[in-house]
């Protein structure tokens, strides 16, 4: 393939009008210049890459998905596909010049207004790139707010959320520590936590704010939203996660979607890009970027963080799934996702499976497999069934979305009970 | 006839200003949520809007929006290349958009073999022994390397607190240091565009952990200096990382790995045309030099006797900086735009040098080079002989004319700066359009001023009042209910 429109009459005549030879008398001062061809693969037509790359997609196999932990199987309408391949939208970039940018960024606006309405939190940035990072930086922005450096973790935070935590906090110098005192910058929550356990935690969000931190709610599978209390109303002053729930494929782990939302009074220390409504100068309104003095591109090392390029076009992904569910469907898709579960839940404890939650939980639950839970899996694997996350000691993270028909629920059971 | 700038008015509602409607759901009303009423919401103000509104909504709003599909898009520094359909194709295939990552490794063989060979393709085309897919974007990987170069002194028992970053760095050089805590020393440029060689070594001391050249830099020059820069460096034990999202002007021509660079990072949106988003996702993988290859993210992809796996020894590893593999979408298509280059992927950049000198050509008499040099994929014009905002008021005034403005005030020691990157994609007829454009756009700014400062004139909006937007901030939507309450502490 080759998608240079360049002619040689074309090259001759650039060549005289800038006054060289050849195109490697441009290249000669990059040094050390290369004397070989790089080693890469033959060129290939667009039919003999679309055949190659048909044969790599084979090789992978889509399961029957009953695995959650971070990365949820929810149906997405045709229409956003369609919607999203439009190339004005997705071969655009950052929004710098907003007089002809306005599709992204009132999407971004109607975005921002999403995420506060499903949070409960008075602002939310236009997006940042996945829910453990969005987590950091939702640490990073505590200590940056309070002066001080210590983390606390409650427990059932996503283990790869933490060790992305831990990564942020080692290069950051912070503490992750395991006490809520006079130090702590901010106190962190995931709810539903990794074990899909569900909890109201004012009385967590009241003992930071005694010491003086922050609370910070994460959210993980964010379709619980629709059903559940929004960590706004139990004390949350900021929510930081993942909103790949809302329309975006599994993908193997990404592109996915980061987001954080915020009280008001943070708004001065948020991370990302941020779109305002305005006027414009014919008295109509409009859409900026705005607050952009705390962005990388103005502040330099003074800057809130060095987040630039986001995930813009996953935000818009989500802000089409949310419009085109609309109250009704989304919730119909909550119910769904909470009953199906429950119904495998209950299903296996007739087997004896032994359920390990600690607390009422949403869609996603722990069951203790009687003999083992590898020895399940692999079992499931043979019916095309993916069957959940091995925690080891027996212990089967499950998940159920909409996806999981009451005749995969079936088919789970009958293996699960050797049928 | 300019398509794009239809004057027509499209009354644009925001999507919460829709009148209610039958929702296209089912409902069953056999569901109910048995949890405690603490934990149980009581509304949620999300509105009803049929399938057909929804879709007119983000098609008006598509038709408000310039890409690089609607026209010349040369903004500096971001490398708005034409993206090849058949790559979304690629990332769509069932086999791709839809596997779980915590799939079994023998049912994630594809995925896994194309992150393992893109590595093995980026590592040939950087000159390095390793890289990381991880990072979700050009600042993350420059995060994460800043990350193993904090994490490889402390392995060495040397304390190094400084990063040297020359004062035409793009501005996430400097704010990923503060993020490490590390002390910016900031080197001003040459005459020629270059990073004071001088003033480099009287900055060059004992502390300095790394030094962040992007190559070509900012002025879209390669500096000159790279290989004494280099040198001199690592003669003080300093690591050299490369921002390499200017990689686009170097492809099968120079490898940064040969010029001296430790570590690197590059932007698959930009050199390997994954499409921008109108803002992302991106990918900023992560390449290193064998002697740093312990310290990067787990898990890392591994081949044994034609079977691929994920390996999770932690070694000196910094760490996850996200969870997963990676932004696995943009691995797919990037991978397939390497794939169709193949052997071949030289002449990316060749062309993309030829039309940025030839661009450069045609315009540095009309306005003034920030540097009389030849330039490397991109060049930096200053406007400053047509006064004041005349970069903002060019900026503006080119939209009328159906071109997406250059990247303006940047770098932000050009004043009036317009930033130039034509990319490799955009044939001659087109450069010449422009450039005659932009010609005509300058004599209209000493002939028509008014005309001029008040354009754009054709576009859904007029200029936005981004001062009334800071001071009166309205970053949401309210529901009516509850706009005249205070909700904020």
């Amino acid at each position: 393939m080759d998608y240079i429109p360049t002619t040689e009459k074309d090259r001759k005549e650039m060549l005289n009008l800038i006054g060289v030879g050849s195109i490697n008398d441009l290249v000669s001062e990059f040094n050390p210049v290369l004397t070989s061809k790089l080693e890469l693969p033959k060129p290939k037509s667009e039919l003999e890459l679309i055949q190659h790359m048909k044969g790599l997609a084979q090789k992978n196999k889509v399961l029957r998905c009953f695995a959650g932990a971070g990365s949820y199987n929810h149906y997405i309408p045709s229409a956003i596909g369609h919607l999203l391949t439009r190339g004005d939208l997705f071969t655009g970039y950052t929004p710098y010049q907003a007089e002809i940018s306005q599709g992204t960024l009132q999407a971004m606006y109607e975005f921002q207004s999403f995420m506060c309405l499903l949070t409960g939190m008075d602002v939310a940035n236009a997006s940042l790139y996945e829910g453990s990072s969005a987590l950091a930086e939702a640490a990073l922005l505590s200590c940056s707010y309070t002066g001080r450096n210590h983390i606390f973790v409650k427990g059932g935070l996503h283990p790869q959320y933490l060790e992305v935590l831990k990564t942020y906090c080692e290069g950051a110098e912070l503490v992750l520590t395991d006490r809520v005192d006079s130090n702590t910058a901010c106190v962190i929550a995931q709810n539903p936590d990794f074990y899909g356990n569900v909890e109201n935690l004012q009385h967590l969000s009241e003992q930071a704010h005694r010491v003086g931190a922050l609370f910070v709610a994460c959210v993980v599978e964010p379709t619980s939203l629709a059903v559940l209390e929004p960590p706004g109303n139990y004390g949350a002053d900021m929510v930081a996660g993942e909103g790949q729930s809302f329309g975006i494929p599994l993908s193997f782990g990404g592109p996915y979607l980061g987001f954080m939302a915020v009280k008001s009074f943070l708004l001065k220390k948020l991370p990302g890009r941020i779109c305002g409504m305005t006027t414009d100068s014919r008295g109509n309104r409009g859409f900026v970027l705005t607050f952009q003095a705390r962005e990388q591109h103005i502040r330099r090392e003074r800057a809130t963080s060095n987040i630039t390029t986001n995930q813009a076009l996953m935000a818009l992904a989500s802000t089409i799934y949310l419009a085109l569910m609309g109250r009704s469907g989304l919730t119909r898709v909550a119910k769904l996702s909470y009953a199906r579960a429950h119904l495998l839940n209950g299903k296996l404890a007739e087997l004896g499976f032994k359920n390990m939650n600690s607390k009422p939980f949403y869609n996603e639950f722990v069951v203790n497999v009687p003999g083992s839970a590898e020895a399940l899996t692999s079992k499931l694997l043979e019916k095309g069934i993916l069957g959940g996350v091995n925690l080891g000691d027996n212990d089967l993270l499950v998940c159920c979305t909409e996806m999981n028909s009451v005749q995969d629920i079936d088919d789970f059971v009958s293996v699960a009970a050797g049928d | 006839m300019i398509l794009f700038l239809s004057q027509q008015v499209i009354e644009m509602k925001i999507i919460f200003e829709y009148e209610e409607e039958n929702s296209r759901h089912l409902q069953d009303e056999d569901i109910s949520i048995e949890l405690p009423s603490n934990l149980v919401r009581k509304e949620l103000p999300i509105p009803d809007i049929s399938e057909v509104n929804v879709v007119r909504h983000f098609t008006n709003l598509s038709r408000m929006n310039f890409g690089v599909d609607v026209g010349f898009y040369p903004l500096g520094s971001c490398t708005m290349k034409y993206n090849p359909r058949v790559n979304e194709d690629a990332a769509r295939l069932e086999g791709f958009s839809n596997l779980h990552p915590l799939s079994p490794e023998e049912c994630a063989q594809g995925s896994l073999q194309l992150m393992w060979e893109l590595k093995e393709y980026l590592k040939e085309i950087a000159g390095m022994d390793d890289f990381s897919l991880q990072p979700s974007a050009g600042a993350q990987g420059e995060l994460l390397g800043t990350m193993i170069a904090k994490a490889y002194f402390r392995f060495k028992g040397e304390k190094r607190t400084k990063a040297i970053i020359p004062d035409s760095a793009h501005g996430t050089n400097p704010a990923t240091a503060s993020m490490c805590k590390l002390e910016t020393i900031t080197i001003p440029s040459d005459k020629r565009g270059n990073m004071d060689l001088n003033k480099f070594k009287e900055s060059l001391d004992p502390e300095v952990a790394l030094v962040m050249l992007t190559n070509p830099n900012t002025f879209g020059l390669f500096d000159e200096n790279t290989l004494k820069i280099s040198d001199l460096a690592h003669k003080n034990g300093t690591l050299m990382y490369c921002d390499g999202a200017n990689m686009n002007a170097l492809l099968g021509i120079t490898r940064p790995g040969d010029q001296g660079f430790d570590m690197i990072h590059l932007n698959l949106h930009k050199t390997f045309s994954t499409p921008h988003g109108g803002g992302g996702p991106g990918a900023g993988v992560l390449g290193v030099k064998s002697f740093l290859a312990d310290y990067l993210p787990i898990p890392r992809v591994v081949k044994h006797d034609g079977r691929y796996s994920l390996d999770y020894t932690k070694r000196k590893s910094v760490g996850r900086v996200r969870s997963f593999y990676g932004n696995f979408g943009m691995h797919v298509r990037a991978y397939s735009y390497i794939n169709s280059w193949g052997t071949n992927i030289r002449k990316v950049s060749e062309h993309a040098v030829l039309n940025a000198n030839y661009l450069q050509s045609l315009l540095k008499d009309t306005f003034e080079l920030a540097y009389d040099r030849r330039c490397a994929h991109e060049f930096v014009l200053s406007s400053k002989k047509f006064g004041e905002k005349s970069a903002l008021n060019i900026a503006k005034r080119l939209m009328d004319y159906g071109f997406h403005p250059p990247t303006i005030y940047f770098p932000l020691v050009v004043p009036e700066a317009l930033m130039i990157e034509p990319t490799e994609t955009e044939s001659k007829e087109t450069l010449d359009k422009f450039a005659m454009t932009l010609k005509k756009v300058a004599s209209e700014i000493r002939e028509s001023p008014e005309v001029v400062r008040q354009s754009p004139l054709t576009t859904p909006v007029g200029r936005l009042d981004e001062v009334a937007a800071a001071r009166r901030p309205n970053l949401r939507w309210q529901p009516s209910s509850k706009s005249n309450q205070s909700d904020r502490q």
